[in-house]
């Protein structure tokens, strides 16, 4: 059965060339149908993962209350183990709003 | 005759008064003169009228100006009814099949028993293709038939959290597997395509019952007919799931949403026929025949069941020398 062994490590091989082919050539649901304003934050898409967080934004020292899409922008991004895991949950020290649905 | 041309007239003028009051009943059936910017009108009265309601918006995306469209309304009606009719139908069809088959006729039997000598049937290369393909194709036929059946089988099971989870995972896993799937059914086309040619032997093979029907084993080469079916139909069908897989993969980049609606009609439906006749494949290759499974666990045959079924290529191969001794402490039946 070593010919089944080596097929399920190809299988996996394979279908993760599968996953950068479609990364490069794809874009985030989030960045191809909607603007910054609409409801999906492509921070949140799978192929974000090992991205690099966006800054939060500044708002140059006024005592102005961050609008609730800033705070989303200062979410941090699901690591790998999260999605692998599909752990969805809000992480410790971080804002509820981060894990409310966009 | 005064009295009739009146009694005409009366019956005149109450058609057209009939006809006056059944005015706006019949423009709005027809819907004609429905105003869409009037403060009160019904969605369903401007989908017939205007067969798509679209607005304008700000979103670049113009595709989302797109409110209703009435064809999206059938293809909702096709993955959530027929569908399930189909699939349910093909599949649950297909093991009730071959459940009957074993009920009544068993599994084939080597008729000489085993040998004990072996015959080379498959090299590592076709296993581990045949492998690669069976592999990505059980991961594909799971997660896909999750999107047809698991609202309606799984979330009841399992709730709507655990259910999202699983379905976020299908997804991706569906997505990912269909890249060895295809190099698998690429590589296996390679592979056997010259030995899966339609010969005579393979019309007289399905005229005699193919072994399966009967007591008789009608001679075949290295593949019979019911080899070669499952070969071309897998490669008709992998043609079709991934040509309409790609529309679906990359939405709105080949096509529209009508576009993408057709393409998942005819995605789910190759698949579920793929499904079935994959299951058929499944139970011929294990519970179904006696002996099949080795040509895919090791490579090798009992020289009996090459002799059984495959008589034609078992006569060339013995030809060329090239079966193998008996292991050590076997007790064969001979083969010959």
């Amino acid at each position: 059965m070593r010919a089944f062994l080596l097929a399920c490590v190809a299988v996996v091989v394979v279908g993760a060339g599968g996953y950068y082919t479609l990364a490069s050539l794809q874009q985030p649901s989030g960045i191809a149908f909607s603007t910054d304003a609409a409801r999906i934050n492509p921070q949140w898409t799978w192929r974000s993962i090992f991205g690099k967080a966006a800054a939060p934004a500044q708002t140059g020292g006024t005592a102005v209350p961050p609008a609730p899409s800033e705070l989303v922008e200062a979410c941090d991004p699901r690591t790998a183990t999260q999605w692998i895991f599909v752990d969805l949950g809000t992480p410790a020290g971080e804002s509820g709003l981060c894990s409310i649905s966009q | 005759m005064a009295r009739l041309c009146a009694r005409i007239r009366l019956i005149v003028m109450a058609i057209a008064l009939l006809m006056l009051a059944a005015a706006p009943a019949l423009a709005q059936r027809m819907g004609a003169g429905v105003d869409p910017n009037a403060d009160a009108v019904k969605e369903q009265q401007l989908l017939q009228q205007f067969q798509r309601i679209q607005g304008l918006g700000t979103i670049p995306d113009t595709r989302s100006y797109v409110i209703e469209q009435p064809l999206g309304r059938v293809w909702r009606l096709f993955h959530e009814v027929y569908l399930h009719w189909i699939g349910t139908v093909v599949i649950v069809g297909m093991v009730l099949l071959l459940a009957a088959y074993q009920l009544l006729h068993g599994t084939v039997r080597l008729e000489g028993g085993r040998s004990g000598r072996m015959i080379k049937r498959f090299t590592a290369l076709e296993r581990f293709t045949h492998w690669l393909l069976a592999v990505a194709f059980i991961i594909l036929a799971i997660t896909g038939l999750n999107i047809t059946f698991g609202k309606d089988l799984l979330l009841p099971l399992i709730g709507p959290t655990a259910f999202s989870r699983w379905s976020i995972m299908a997804k991706y896993a569906h997505d990912f597997s269909s890249f060895p799937f295809v190099l698998g059914v690429l590589m296996l086309f390679v592979l056997w395509v010259r030995e899966n040619l339609p010969t005579m032997v393979d019309v007289r093979w399905i005229l005699a019952g193919g072994g399966m029907i009967g007591k008789a084993h009608p001679p075949a080469w290295k593949f019979n007919a019911g080899q070669k079916f499952v070969f071309w139909s897998v490669t008709a069908a992998t043609i079709g799931v991934t040509a309409s897989g790609l529309y679906l993969l990359f939405p709105f980049y080949l096509t529209n949403i009508f576009g993408m609606q057709i393409a998942q009609a005819i995605h789910a439906v190759i698949a579920v026929l793929y499904v079935a006749l994959i299951i058929g494949h499944i139970y011929i290759g294990t519970l179904g025949e006696e002996g099949a499974f080795d040509s895919m666990e090791n490579g090798e045959v009992d020289l009996n069941w090459a002799k059984q079924h495959h008589s034609l290529w078992f006569e060339q191969e013995l030809a060329q020398g090239r079966s193998a001794a008996p292991p050590a402490g076997a007790h064969p039946s001979p083969a010959e």
